[in-house]
């Protein structure tokens, strides 16, 4: 095995202990628990209520546009880790350290407008 | 054969078994379950490579956020697998498989000689060495990227949004 | 050690199989994710080539392809429920005309 791999051997035993609890949650609460079916156990869990209508239904749209809004922000956040690891080697290098910091002011704020724009449109007033 | 190979061939069969079900699979959801699958193979290669940051936001960004704006939007649209249905163009199915062979083979042919100039050591692609290049000498496309992202999302509001009534 | 050609081989093994589903898949949304299959067989050989090559570029680039990508899922989607709102379908055979 290479050398630099060897850093991930952590990374695999969290990987297989989560599936090891999960198949071991799974597999003894089907070998050790009681099963016994009712019609009522069997019912879809709706808050205690009787259930209304099918599970399947169309969803508002709106729904659609809060998960734009969450693309926007997801690679927002993944290109600044970049940014925030190398902001004092590069600044120190460059000598400057509000370029470095409006450089990616000005990409926030870029995307800042569409959440503004996003807004304005009325997006999040659910009531509408 | 080593290791590494034999991790490379376990990734490469997820990738590939993920990629063939997004294909074969008729219901959408569970199309792009197996793509989730396909991307997660796809990660732990970029990691075995070296590139530490592009297997981060691959897991980030396309398992995380583009997967999920189309599990979102099939559960929107409340689609169905496909049912069967007689082929319009029945000859057409019969050119599909030697026409898909021959693009693959094609495709092998093209790259299976290449040979890479050096060997990939572990610090090709560290967070620093992306963030330092984006930050520095490829400043106008990382900032360009911005104005894309606006421009999708503005587009995207106003193709989705109900126009009223 | 694995070769570069290895990692290439996947990538156009990758693309085969995305540029296949775009031709046999009459549901839209699969047409989609073949497509995203065919973007990521794309940023597979672009980051072997980066990684071999002692070049950083590649990798910059796939940034770029996965916000096109994020870029061209919610339009595109965008476009696939307005689509879905005018014709009721999601089949791309009965949506072949430009007016209803």
């Amino acid at each position: 095995m290479s050398n630099d791999l060897q850093n991930y051997i952590p990374l695999l035993m969290s990987f297989g202990l989560a599936s090891l609890i999960a198949t071991t949650l799974l597999i003894t609460s089907r070998l050790l628990g009681p099963r016994i079916q009712t019609r009522e156990k069997l019912m879809p869990y709706e808050c205690g209520n009787d259930p209304v209508g099918n599970a399947r239904d169309r969803f508002s749209v709106k729904f659609y546009l809060v998960c734009l809004l969450f693309i926007l922000f997801d690679i927002e956040a993944i290109i600044l880790i970049p940014w925030a690891v190398v902001y004092r080697a590069l600044a120190e290098e460059l000598g400057n350290k509000l370029f470095v910091y409006a450089e990616m002011m000005i990409f926030v704020a870029t995307l800042f407008v569409g959440y503004i724009y996003v807004w304005k449109k009325g997006v999040f007033d659910w009531s509408k | 054969m080593t290791f590494q190979q034999l991790l490379f061939i376990g990734f490469a069969a997820l990738v590939l078994g993920g990629g063939i079900a997004v294909v074969l699979l008729r219901n959408p959801l569970y199309g792009a379950f197996a793509l989730i699958t396909s991307f997660v193979g796809l990660s732990a290669l970029y990691v075995m490579m070296g590139a530490q940051f592009i297997g981060a936001a691959q897991i980030v960004v396309y398992a995380g956020a583009i997967m999920m704006l189309f599990v979102f939007v099939i559960m929107l649209l409340n689609v169905r697998a496909d049912e069967e249905r007689p082929p319009r163009h029945r000859f057409l199915v019969w050119l599909a498989a030697p026409l898909a062979l021959l693009l693959s083979a094609g495709l092998w042919l093209a790259v299976a000689g290449v040979q890479g100039d050096r060997a990939p050591s572990g610090e090709a692609g560290t967070v620093e060495r992306v963030g330092k290049n984006l930050m520095t000498r490829y400043l106008l496309p990382f900032e360009l990227t911005s104005v894309l992202i606006l421009l999708a999302v503005v587009g995207a509001l106003h193709l989705a949004k109900r126009e009223k009534e | 050690m694995v070769p570069l050609s290895w990692y290439l081989i996947l990538s156009a093994a990758l693309f085969a199989i995305g540029a296949v589903g775009v031709f046999v898949k009459n549901n839209i949304i699969s047409t989609l994710l073949c497509l995203e299959l065919m973007l990521n067989a794309a940023n597979l050989a672009f980051v072997a080539f980066s990684i071999f090559q002692g070049t950083i570029e590649g990798q910059l680039f796939v940034i770029l392809v996965m916000a096109v990508a994020a870029a061209e899922a919610g339009v595109g989607l965008a476009i696939v429920i307005a689509l879905f709102r005018n014709r009721e379908t999601l089949d791309v055979d009965e949506s072949s005309l430009l007016k209803l």
